[in-house]
């Protein structure tokens, strides 16, 4: 009881604080008032602890099974391990909330923290901006989604977690999406502000570049985490869907990944400002739209996320958001037009405006199919799109971008010469290889033959910048060691290079399992065999187990020496609903996917069996872009300002 | 300037001719189980959204399952082979997609179901 009162105040505290720290410092940052401003970030400060302790509160509910709260007895129950109770804090509705606040207040702070350098004016906007997102979070949370409502009787247990979470990815895909999310409103409050200061140069890019790659990294690996999620754990074979709750995370991913390589345009060349803005204003944009469409259910999707009162919040903040960027942007344009020399069309700048482009592109192509249904609702009968539309329209769009990847980080600055396209023969002597091996192995699915070949000469440009790069300052003297440290020197680059060959790794693996996955169905009686594609099973029996809370029914195959246990477990308590548990074996070469359907009166059972070429590479593939993230992310940061403009004005903008 | 806007319009042209060509063969009418008698598209699939009622019949190891679908007062049987949905029992809602058979019965490509809603099991407060 206390303790949610306390709660309670915390949150209500922090919004005091949070509408107080934006109010004034929009006040004083425009009055450049210093002690105020120094006032307004302090009251953000304070808005971050009152929301941490609320998080902290509501921790220590879960984990004592305080099941007065209501939040507290929705999401657990005394049987759930207490990894999962914990989890449930970013489990509901309410508490994922406070989870978001507390990623953006304690970012925020970091990121005013450092902020001296950027001047009174826009480090005092930004807190403005931040406070101000921070303020409709706890409204939200104090006034329609509190995590600290009380329930009138106390139960003595609470209802737990639904059995399909009740899994290691639990832990961490939620949080991990989430706070990509959360982290992207801070390079959104620095370009608002910097538009608003009226300070067009690089400085909040220099500034935001870390929240911004660290955003890029948590979504990429909150993908991909969700992908592995659905892989082990639903049991059709597949890891994405491009359901509309997939396609709203993904495409705030395709706006990060645009705006991480126009950004360098502009630190390096002085173009493409406003373009920046609008890519910076578009992921944040996309982010919220994403929160608001699975809080509100308007699309038809699988996942169906309670129809609940803060869609209408989430749309109204949308607009407030949409109106009050392209207000800004839209009053500032006048003043956006770029430094830099105009380059020719063949040159770093044109490969990076191209590819920014293209993934635009495909972001327009998942919202029209992911808005169809409401679209085409409104004007008559509703349609959906398959997962082939999706597909077809974005596959071009992709194969055009890795082709760019391919030769992308060979092009130099300004001007491309001889020596470019000469050094363009590695990528393109590795396509041709890889094709005519698929042609040889006789592959004939024109995705495939497309995808994979431009992969691989995506992998051999970064083997070969790794191998010039070492090659070069092993001559220069010095040897091994000093290559090593060189290397970790511009390690911005480097990492950038190693999160472009895990991607490559990855589209490998997505192509592989995709175009040459295999199924079978079968019923089988005891002792009897099945072969899929090379691999041979024998099934050996089936029993079933009876568990504290549920029941389970487990067949055993064998492969060669190993055993696999598919089986489907039945929560008598919750209905009977059953939950599957596919048995995995895995290797780098191929994954053997085993569902358990069900055993019939005759002492059979029936099987559906997949073959998977080379889903682990999408896993591994992934874990090489983090590394990348976290080694090009790593160490002190280089402070890198605008280019020193170039005297012959140019009359040509970017927008 | 001229050239930058030449790229654009190049790309939003492909990007438009991709969505336009692609959603072609590839979207599928949501229907009612009373307008998928009186109206189904010629060609194509049809999603249909309803509630699965008792009389699931299971035949080979739960792989091949009938089941009537009803949606307010309408009702089609539903024959779908395949693996279901952890949470497929009387009373959910799912989402079948295919095509409804001269014999009157929706042959069903996929069956989707409604995930349940939220990370608990019921609501305590409503």
């Amino acid at each position: 009881m206390t303790l949610a009162f306390l709660g309670a105040g915390s949150l209500l505290a922090g919004l005091v604080m949070a509408v107080f720290s934006a109010l004034l410092s929009f006040w004083a940052g425009r009055t450049e008032n210093g002690v105020m401003i120094q006032v307004g970030r302090r009251a953000f400060y304070a808005t971050a602890a009152m929301i941490f302790i609320a998080s902290a509160l509501l921790e220590t509910a879960l984990v004592t099974h305080d099941f007065s709260l209501a939040y507290v007895t929705e999401h657990t129950d005394l049987s759930t391990p207490i990894a999962l109770v914990a989890a449930g804090f970013y489990g509901g509705q309410e508490g994922s909330l406070l989870y978001w606040a507390l990623i953006l207040s304690i970012l925020g702070s970091a990121s005013l923290l450092a902020s001296s350098r950027l001047g009174p004016r826009l480090a005092a906007y930004a807190a403005g901006i931040m406070a101000a997102i921070a303020s409709f979070f706890l409204v939200v949370l104090v006034l329609v989604a509190s995590p600290f409502d009380v329930l009138a009787i106390t139960p003595p247990d609470g209802l737990g977690l639904n059995p399909v979470l009740r899994d290691g990815g639990m832990l961490i895909h939620p949080p991990v999406v989430l706070a990509g999310f959360a982290a992207f409103a801070i390079p959104f409050s620095f370009a608002a502000a910097a538009l608003l200061a009226g300070r067009f140069d690089a400085a909040w890019i220099a500034h935001t570049r870390r929240f911004a790659l660290v955003a890029w990294g948590l979504q990429s690996a909150g993908l991909l985490l969700g992908m592995w999620w659905a892989y082990h754990v639903l049991g059709w074979g597949g890891y994405w869907g491009w359901d509309p709750v997939e396609n709203v995370a993904f495409m705030p991913w395709l706006a990060t990944t645009a705006y991480l390589h126009s950004s360098q345009v502009q630190e390096r060349r002085g173009r493409l400002r406003a373009w920046n803005f609008g890519l910076v204003i578009l992921a944040f944009l996309l982010v919220v739209f994403g929160t608001f469409i699975v809080r509100s259910g308007i699309v038809p999707s699988v996942h169906t996320f309670a129809v609940s009162p803060i869609g209408p919040w989430f749309l109204g903040f949308l607009g407030v958001c949409l109106v009050f960027s392209i207000g800004v942007l839209a009053w500032r344009s006048g003043g956006l037009h770029s430094s830099g020399e105009p380059a020719p069309a063949v040159s770093r700048e044109g490969a990076f405006a191209l590819q920014n482009l293209l993934l635009i592109g495909v972001i327009a192509v998942v919202f029209w199919g992911t808005m169809l249904p409401l679209v085409s609702g409104l004007v008559g009968q509703e349609r959906v799109v398959s997962a082939s539309y999706y597909e077809r329209a974005s596959g071009p769009l992709f194969a055009a971008i890795l082709a760019l990847m391919a030769a992308g980080p060979l092009i130099p600055w300004r001007h491309a010469g001889v020596p470019f396209w000469r050094s363009l023969t590695w990528p393109a002597a590795t396509w041709a290889l890889v094709l005519a091996i698929l042609l040889v192995a006789g592959v004939r699915g024109l995705p495939a033959l497309i995808g994979v070949p431009l992969a691989a000469a995506v992998a051999s440009t970064v083997v070969y910048e790794y191998a010039r790069a070492i090659g070069r300052w092993r001559r220069a003297g010095g040897g091994w060691p000093r290559a090593v440290a060189l290397l970790a020197r511009r390690r911005r680059r480097y990492g950038a290079y190693l999160a472009h060959l895990g991607l490559a790794v990855v589209v490998v693996g997505l192509a592989a399992s995709h175009f040459w996955q295999q199924e079978k169905d079968v019923t089988l009686q005891t002792g009897q065999q099945v072969t899929v594609a090379g691999y041979t099973l024998t099934f050996a029996g089936a029993e079933t187990r009876e568990l504290a809370d549920h029941s389970e029914l487990v067949a055993a195959m064998t492969l060669g020496g190993q055993t696999l246990e598919p089986a489907r477990a039945t929560y008598a308590g919750l209905g009977g609903q059953s939950l599957t548990h596919v048995a995995i074996s895995s290797s780098p070469i191929a994954d053997l996917y085993v569902v358990l359907a069900g055993t019939n009166s005759d002492g059979s059972a029936s099987f559906r069996i997949f073959v998977n070429p080379l889903v682990s590479w999408i896993w591994s593939g992934g874990a090489i872009i983090i590394v990348g993230v976290v080694l090009g992310n790593a160490g002190r940061r280089r402070a890198v300002g605008e280019p020193v403009a170039v005297s012959v004005p140019s009359a040509v903008g970017a927008s | 300037m001229i050239r930058w806007a030449i790229v654009m319009g190049v790309v939003a042209a492909c990007v438009g001719y991709l969505v336009y060509s692609a959603s072609g063969g590839a979207s599928e009418y949501y229907v009612t189980v009373s307008e998928l008698r009186s109206h189904q598209p010629a060609s194509g699939d049809v999603r249909v959204a309803g509630v699965v009622q008792d009389d699931i019949q299971r035949s080979n190891g739960g792989l091949h399952v009938r089941f009537t679908e009803k949606d307010g007062t309408a009702s089609v049987v539903v024959d779908y082979t395949g693996t279901l949905p952890d949470i497929f029992k009387p009373g959910i809602t799912v989402v079948a997609e295919g095509r409804l058979g001269a014999d009157g019965v929706f042959h069903a490509r996929a069956v989707l179901a409604k995930c349940p809603s939220r990370f608990s099991t019921t609501s305590y407060t409503q």
